[in-house]
């Protein structure tokens, strides 16, 4: 049996903007197959989080290991590691347009495996597979400005599958979908468990539940609460600190609170 | 600006190309070890926002309006080298997608536009702004005399491109096959629309968006700048933008007044330098061409005072094969500058070598 | 297809309330040419996948084949050569379904207005014998100077038309492949399929920077605001670009990028592309002559 370690560790991880500190002695462990929602507010860190658990920003102060490994510039400019790195980690950025960089969405799709030096005949074999995957086939052709929010999103969700990652970081994947797509995506992501360590950065505290088996809540760079989403999505005092609920303030709907303008507290999707 | 196909001939095309081509190499060498990977993405977006900003209409004194090309924002960003790829990327685009200046002609653009055009506003803005501090209006000053000159000094190297046609390039009769017009029209042409609108409204921009950058985001205009110049947070001693070296503005206004007195001097369509005047088989070919009414017998003087003003340094470094003496006189003005600007940029990159290469931060630098 | 996710750009923008202040004028012409172009991107690309003669043809055998035609066009010295090889390339644009009046007529008249408005001196301030003589300015034209009017009007449409055939028959990623077995270094291409496909993003966003100022404009701009208004849209467009591509590049590392690129070869000539390609050049050869 496969030795039992862990897949990422973070140790007192500060991340600095120049005129922000985005991530603050963030310390955290995360295990292989784990599911994992990270919480926040706007401007809490999470995309920065995922950039560096990406090996796309490093720390100012602190270190995160992938694997044993220690993230940095120069682990990274390595091939051997690297190739292996890029491999199995996959990010899935919050703004499409800044991962969809090619003419077409099968170039789009075919970039990954290109830069893995790949075998051609393999890649198109892997390409094809993956647009299966994400029912996008017709899209093959299409330039990325031509696509819709949602057709978008399942496009950079089929660039990085095609690489078969062991490790998803996505970045708001719920967002700009409609409810199909949305609970199609959920779907996804639910249907991959144990099989992959899924972390996905939301404030959609409905999907919580269906996406995730453990919550870190962010509040202001800082890890505010770590546990089980039961737990943390019941939690109405720390919800409403890190301004994941709101109260509203107008006498229709005084003292109750909210996460969703309609959507009442988590509930769960089936 | 934007050379069409057909108005020049398939050799000096080629000759244009090989003119551009070697620039093209080194531009992308020294951007490609700066940057490393990081130059793909960062050239191609700085090409599309340069097409997209060439597409803008701006607002001229006088309620017209005007496009420019951009290139004193490349410069000004980018440094000459990352400018010169810019460039020419949203010149391909342009020609291609829009036919927007010709793809024969795509050489000839590229040299004029984005290899002369960044060399130049890249020049005269570190010239101007010195060590001025990022936040100084010296800075925006320089871009903008910057953008003014370089969109004059490719239009004048897209006029000698015209004017050398029906020289070089006729059929047995002597009828022009390409552009039709010689030197003496095609310069002052060409720059009197520059010097006006397309060259105000490249300075507008220049000038404008360094202005804006020094307000919201004075990080960007660090790349360009020399490593100690100030930074736009500490305020610079009160004296800073008058203890400028007034010599380069003199420089600066001396360039644009050179030709702008010339075409005061009443050639600005002057289609015939000041011998013509007197040589009587040009005086007839004149009396032709403006329906028999003779021309007058003595040259026009204003015309007069210029060409002997300038007469006397003119035919030391004068091409020969230039007969009309007002174009002699601009180009000589641009070759003289030209030369300044080369010696110091020569005396920058010497210093720079004697003071050994910086550590500056990684997106920094293309210069 | 084109038409339909095209829609939102092609939609003419509001029209001029004419009560709109000159300032507000200003910056809805920005809006208006923004669109323009995009729709203009739009339109090329929607012919380029209709079903023509040219289209068929490989990307390779039409750019080559092309841009001989437009160097035979610029080297002959006989008009004759110039004005088949302009009717030829009509009749290519008919085959290939490019809508001739409204497409290439825009193209004609483009260049008509700017070449014709430089060449038209020449008629008069070429030196030669007199043909006629415009009844009240009492200027000649001259032989040699209709002739050189004529050649460079003529060479000007005839290059500007087969340019632009060659965009309205060829998708760009088509473009990019032929640029990619043409020899054009390959980060070239890299870039300016980039470049292409980020100009659209760059536009819109212009166009929506001056649509919201535009919304925002109550009072009248003197003309200092308004060219404050214009270099401060390229100020926070040119931030956005540069802000995107530190973006894009993390993109593209986090995918295994490492500065150098790879690209997917697929040569598939076909003997009726080889025998278009032959064509095109006996054409221009001949030309040549
Ligand atoms: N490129 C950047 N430069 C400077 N500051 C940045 C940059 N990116 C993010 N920040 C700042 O860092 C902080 C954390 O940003 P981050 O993008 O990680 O937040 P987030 O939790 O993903 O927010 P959102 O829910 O809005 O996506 C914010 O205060 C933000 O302003
Ligand atoms: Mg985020």
């Amino acid at each position: 049996m496969k030795e039992w370690r862990l897949l990422y560790e973070l140790r007192d991880l500060t991340y600095r903007y120049p005129e922000v500190t985005a991530l603050d002695s963030v310390t955290l462990d995360i295990a292989p197959g784990e599911r994992i929602a990270v919480l926040g507010a706007n401007g809490s860190g999470k995309s920065t989080l995922l950039r560096v658990l990406a090996g796309l920003s490093f720390p100012n102060v602190g270190s995160v290991r992938f694997d044993g490994t220690e993230l940095t510039e120069d682990t990274l400019a390595g091939e051997t590691f690297a190739f292996a790195f890029r491999r199995q980690v996959a990010l899935i950025f919050q703004n499409p347009d800044v991962q969809l960089f090619n003419p077409t969405v099968f170039d789009e799709v075919a970039f990954g495996p290109l830069q893995l030096r790949w075998p051609r005949g393999e890649i198109v074999e892997r390409v094809q597979l993956a647009l299966r995957q994400m029912e996008i086939e017709h899209l093959k052709n299409r330039a990325p400005h031509r696509l819709s929010g949602g057709e978008k999103k399942r496009v950079s969700l089929a660039s990085v599958l095609v690489l078969d990652p062991d490790v998803l970081l996505l970045d708001e994947p719920t967002a700009a979908l409609d409810p199909q797509s949305q609970s199609q995506m959920i779907d996804f992501l639910a249907e991959n468990h144990g099989a992959k360590t899924i972390i996905t950065a939301t404030h959609d505290l409905p999907v919580v539940g269906d996406i995730a088996d453990r919550c870190v809540v962010f509040d202001a760079g800082r890890v505010a609460a770590d546990g089980r989403p039961d737990a943390i999505l019941h939690d109405e005092a720390l919800l409403l600190r890190a301004h994941l609920l709101y109260r509203h303030r107008h006498r229709h709907a005084s003292g109750v609170v909210h996460s969703h303008p309609h959507l009442p507290g988590p509930h769960r999707h089936d | 600006m934007h050379i069409p196909d057909g108005y020049l001939s398939p050799s000096t095309c080629a000759v244009m190309y090989a003119g551009a081509a070697p620039f093209w190499l080194v531009a992308l060498r020294r951007v490609q070890a700066m940057l490393h990977a990081r130059y793909v993405p960062l050239l191609s977006l700085f090409s599309a926002f340069s097409f997209v900003v060439m597409m803008f209409n701006l607002p001229l004194p006088g309620g017209t309006t005007g496009h420019a090309v951009g290139m004193g924002v490349a410069a000004v960003v980018l440094g000459p080298w990352g400018a010169i790829l810019a460039i020419s990327l949203a010149l391909a685009i342009q020609a291609v997608l829009f036919g927007d200046g010709g793809i024969t002609a795509y050489g000839a653009n590229c040299f004029n536009m984005a290899v002369v055009g960044s060399l130049t506003a890249w020049a005269v803005y570190r010239l101007i702004s010195g060590r001025s501090a990022l936040g100084s209006p010296r800075r925006a000053v320089a871009a903008a005399l910057g953008g003014y000159l370089a969109i004059n000094v490719s239009a004048l190297c897209a006029a000698v491109e015209f004017g050398i046609q029906p020289r070089w390039f006729h059929d047995a009769n002597g009828v022009p096959l390409y552009a039709p017009y010689p030197l003496a029209v095609a310069v002052p042409a060409m720059l009197i629309g520059h010097l006006t609108f397309a060259g105000l409204a490249e300075g507008i921009l220049s000038g404008g968006v360094v202005r804006y950058l020094q307000r919201a985001d004075p990080a960007l205009l660090r790349t360009t700048a020399p490593e100690n110049a100030t930074d736009p947070l500490q305020p610079q001693p009160a004296g800073g933008w008058r203890t400028v070296r007034p010599l380069w503005i003199a420089l600066a206004v001396l360039m644009i007044a050179t030709p702008l007195g010339l075409l005061a001097a009443g050639t600005a369509w002057g289609e015939w330098g000041v011998e013509d005047f007197s040589n009587p088989e040009a005086r007839q070919h004149i009396a032709a061409a403006s329906a028999q009414v003779a021309p007058p017998d003595a040259v026009p003087s204003g015309l007069e005072r210029l060409a002997s003003l300038w007469t006397a340094p003119m035919p030391d470094y004068a091409p020969a094969f230039l007969k009309s003496r007002s174009l002699g006189y601009i180009l000589s003005a641009m070759f003289g500058v030209g030369s300044i600007l080369l010696a110091w940029l020569a005396a920058g990159w010497a210093a720079r070598r004697l003071r050994g290469s910086h550590n500056r931060p990684p997106s920094a630098t293309l210069v | 297809m084109g038409r339909q996710t095209f829609a939102w750009f092609t939609q003419p923008p509001a029209v001029g309330d004419p009560r709109l202040s000159k300032a507000a004028g200003f910056l809805e012409r920005n809006v208006v040419a923004l669109a323009k172009t995009l729709d203009h991107a739009a339109r090329a690309d929607e012919t380029a996948r209709r079903r023509g003669l040219l289209q068929k043809l490989d990307p390779r055998a039409k750019c080559v084949g092309i841009f001989a035609w437009i160097l035979a066009a610029a080297a002959t010295s006989r008009l004759a050569v110039v004005g088949t090889i302009f009717a030829l390339a009509v009749a290519l644009a008919v085959l290939s379904a490019v809508p001739v009046r409204t497409s290439l007529g825009r193209v004609w008249t483009g260049v008509l207005v700017f070449t014709g408005s430089i060449a038209l001196p020449a008629l008069f301030l070429t030196p030669g014998a007199p043909v006629c003589r415009i009844p009240l300015l009492e200027w000649n034209v001259t032989a040699p100077g209709l002739l050189a009017a004529t050649r460079l009007v003529g060479r000007a449409e005839t290059t500007a038309t087969l340019a632009a055939l060659l965009v309205l028959t060829t998708p760009w990623t088509h473009l990019l492949k032929a640029l990619r077995t043409l020899r054009v270094p390959k980060t070239a291409v890299v870039i300016l399929g980039m470049t292409h496909r980020y100009l659209f993003l760059l536009l819109g966003l212009a166009r929506d920077y001056f649509e919201a100022r535009r919304s925002r404009q109550v009072g009248r701009l003197d003309n200092a605001q308004r060219r404050h208004a214009a270099t401060a849209t390229a100020g926070v467009l040119l931030g956005r670009s540069l802000a995107l591509s530190d973006e894009v590049f993390m993109a593209m590392r986090a995918r295994g990028f490492r500065g150098e690129v790879h690209l997917l070869q697929d040569a598939r000539f076909r003997t009726r592309d080889g025998l278009a390609l032959a064509a095109f050049v006996a054409v221009a050869a001949l030309g040549l002559l």
